[in-house]
């Protein structure tokens, strides 16, 4: 029996000409759905129809219908189908409201006013069905995205839905905290509860769905999705220039902690070096340094004059300008480039919504913004802080793309990343950073 | 701990003297570093000697009055020109003494408790609107990392802090990324049944002996300054025209005194 139905929805957001969803009719039933689609085409927005918050939360107009469980989702607010639908946002960071993990769990338990002395057998529950009891009592600060992530869910599971939404839960994690909130998922389907799930790291959970949706603008599609693979269209890697970048001797940290330990690393021009490493091991603090972000407590660092290009972890927080044409405008004038805008825009898939509002796209248009908007021109030296977290893959192979021009034109390119795939497509090297030491890996030689 | 920091304010705020102003700033200095311990304590006092020095500055370079001139200045520069006194110097000081004292006073809000602690204090009436400020108190660390984060980037991007009108291109985007996260954050409540009506709460804090002990400490050092006060026994403090030692009576200094039961109450908590 379908756990939700949707029958000829049609959905506008506040403002907006175009419908975000489009004549949607879906049935949903008991089992794992897997959601999919390019960024943009509205799997969000559907996805949050089936608690409500599109249209209460969001307003705008709503044409058709949507059931979850017998409620009638237009005329029953958010707060009352949390009874029935638990839901999981991208952003950990964001969707915390305690900083205990079992006041985190609990709080939507007191929110339906549970008398006290039945909330801690939920909040066990819970702890145990998302494969956390470990973490009752810690801090929520202190947890990892993937541990935090799984909380989340916890707290979702604690109000005993009947349906389980997760909104990309793992875009903003590492692969090890994907890995731990997708086990989480697949073991509370296996526990005989239902869930809808947006993903684009679908290779670890097609082989559980019972069923997959694509969303592509505005209208949905029931085929099975197709995994692509990241290093198609990849242009052949060119021999690397003059040294471009340099450190010698070099510690680092921050209030006392040394983060880096007196190391060595050097890049070319026309070379791609990766940076691998565990969370925490000194990544950002090398790209900082090489950047001139950071001064070095000891030891040298050096580089060739020219135009830098960082972007850093989270890159849509940069973004401001009125459109995202003004926005690579600007970083063109300050680096006195001739290159229009629309060079890097089209390159990018991104010339549709130049006169966009940039903080208004979806979140895999964003971060395509955001690379258009740090990497116009020819950069000298291009540094990127894990540049595909968050991406769809549109966005990942458009990144590829990009870098493997801009090395190709001569850029020395130094990239920190979780993602094995992308070291793969693009790497010429890979320095292993981690608990204060560089290694440069043996299986990763130079293949200039 | 909310009715001894609000004993202190009283006290700090209701005498003019400034030698229980000094006093109220000894206990709750004893106070905090029992509870919260000194090495947490650090940044909060340097923040708190700077504050009470410009106080005391300002005072001094803006109050042209009192007998005892220390030196003088020509009375054509403007705004600081005049004699400087050593009246002005010590209600500066006896300014700079009350900021520092209702500082570290409310501190071990943000030093002792968690969100979750404050929550389960208010009462259930207050419970919706402490889950707000609990969910806001959580935003706070993601603002000032987004604020470092987007300023360096930009300054790679070329910006360079060019007058006040040039910060817009570091300040905008982290007000954005707050507002959104604000919102992000909303949603996140909204689906998990915020607002459906009265609360439970999973924890309650009922008072412990050492709570209705400090709470008894902090009335009593409320009603006892009254009583000098009313009574006349507690004189008030002027500088000026001429400086006089502030008188100290015992009523007075007892009130003072009990506000050092937190040293005992929070040690054991602790």
């Amino acid at each position: 029996m379908a756990i939700a139905r949707i029958a000829r929805l049609s959905y506008w957001y506040p403002g907006a000409e175009q419908p975000a969803l489009r004549d949607v009719s879906l049935l949903i039933d008991a089992g794992l759905t897997v959601v999919t689609g390019p960024s943009g085409g509205g799997k969000s927005t559907l996805l949050r129809v089936l608690n409500g918050l599109v249209p209460h939360f969001h307003g705008g107009r709503i044409a058709g219908a949507a059931e979850v469980e017998g409620h009638d989702v237009i005329r029953t607010p958010t707060r009352i189908l949390a009874r029935t639908v638990g839901f999981v946002f991208q952003d950990p960071e964001l969707q915390t409201v305690y900083d205990a993990v079992d006041r985190e769990v609990a709080f939507g338990l007191e929110n339906i006013a549970l008398p006290p002395r039945e909330m801690n057998a939920r909040v066990e529950e819970a702890l145990h069905a998302a494969g956390i009891a470990h973490l009752a009592g810690r801090s929520v600060r202190t947890l990892s995205g993937g541990e935090r992530q799984r909380v989340a869910l916890a707290s979702a599971l604690a109000m005993r839905p009947r349906l389980v939404v997760l909104d990309e839960p793992t875009s903003q994690l590492d692969p090890e905290g994907a890995s731990m909130v997708l086990d989480a998922v697949r073991n509370i389907v296996e526990q005989g509860r239902s869930a809808v799930i947006a993903e684009h790291r679908l290779e670890r959970l097609l082989p559980h769905a019972s069923a997959s949706v694509i969303v592509e603008h505005g209208s949905t599609s029931t085929a099975w999705p197709v995994t692509p693979s990241l290093s198609a269209g990849i242009t052949s890697r060119s021999r690397s220039g003059p040294l471009a970048w340099s450190l010698a001797g070099v510690s680092a940290g921050f209030g006392g902690r040394i983060v880096l330990d007196s190391i060595d690393a050097f890049g070319y021009e026309g070379e791609v070096v990766a940076l691998s490493g565990p969370n925490g091991g000194g990544k950002t603090t090398l790209l900082r340094l090489i950047a001139g972000a950071l001064s070095p407590m000891s030891g040298k660092v050096e580089r060739r004059p020219g135009r830098i290009a960082y972007l850093p972890q989270n890159p849509t927080a940069l973004l401001h300008r009125p459109t995202l044409r003004s926005e690579v405008s600007l970083t063109l004038e300050r680096a006195g480039e001739p290159e229009p805008p629309e060079a890097i825009l089209a390159e990018l898939g991104l010339l549709e919504v130049a006169g966009r509002y940039p903080r208004d796209l979806s979140c895999g248009e964003r971060q395509r913004a955001a690379l258009a908007a740090v990497l116009p021109g020819r950069p000298d030296l291009v540094l990127l802080d894990e540049p595909t977290r968050g991406m769809d893959a549109a966005a990942r192979t458009a990144l590829v793309g990009l870098v493997s021009r801009l090395r190709d034109q001569g850029s020395a390119i130094v990239l920190a990343t979780h993602d094995s795939e992308l070291r793969s497509a693009l790497a010429d090297r890979v320095l292993h950073v981690s608990a204060g030491s560089v290694v440069e890996s043996e299986s990763h030689s130079v293949s200039a | 701990m909310a009715a001894w920091s609000a004993a202190c304010l009283f006290i700090v705020l209701f005498t003019t003297n400034p030698a229980y102003k000094a006093m109220v700033l000894a206990a709750a200095i004893a106070s905090l570093a029992a509870g919260a311990g000194l090495h947490r304590m650090r940044g909060l006092l340097l923040g708190v000697v700077l504050i009470a020095a410009f106080a005391t500055l300002l005072n001094f370079i803006s109050a042209h009055l009192g007998a005892t001139v220390l030196f003088e200045l020509p009375e054509s520069i403007p705004a600081i020109g005049g004699p400087y006194t050593l009246e002005a110097l010590a209600a500066g000081l006896s300014g700079g003494l009350t900021v520092a004292a209702a500082i570290v006073a409310a501190a071990p809000f943000s030093l002792m408790l968690a969100s979750h602690d404050v929550m389960d204090a208010l009462p259930a009436v207050l419970s919706r609107t402490g889950a707000a400020i609990a969910a806001s108190l959580n935003l706070v660390p993601s603002v000032s990392a987004s604020f470092v984060q987007v300023s360096e980037a930009q300054r790679l991007r070329g910006w360079r802090p060019r007058g006040p009108r040039s910060w817009a291109e570091v300040i905008v985007p982290v007000v954005l990324t707050s507002v959104e996260g604000s919102i992000q954050l909303a949603e996140s409540m909204e689906a998990r049944g915020f607002g459906s009506g009265p609360r439970t709460a999973l924890k309650s804090s009922p008072l412990r002996k050492s709570d209705w002990l400090l709470v008894a400490a902090s009335a009593a050092a409320v009603i006892a300054i009254v009583i000098a006060r009313a009574t006349g026994m507690s004189a008030d403090w002027y500088p000026y025209p001429s400086l006089a030692a502030p008188s100290v009576d015992a009523v007075s200094l007892a009130a003072c005194l009990f506000l050092l039961a937190p040293v005992v109450a929070w040690r054991s908590r602790a």
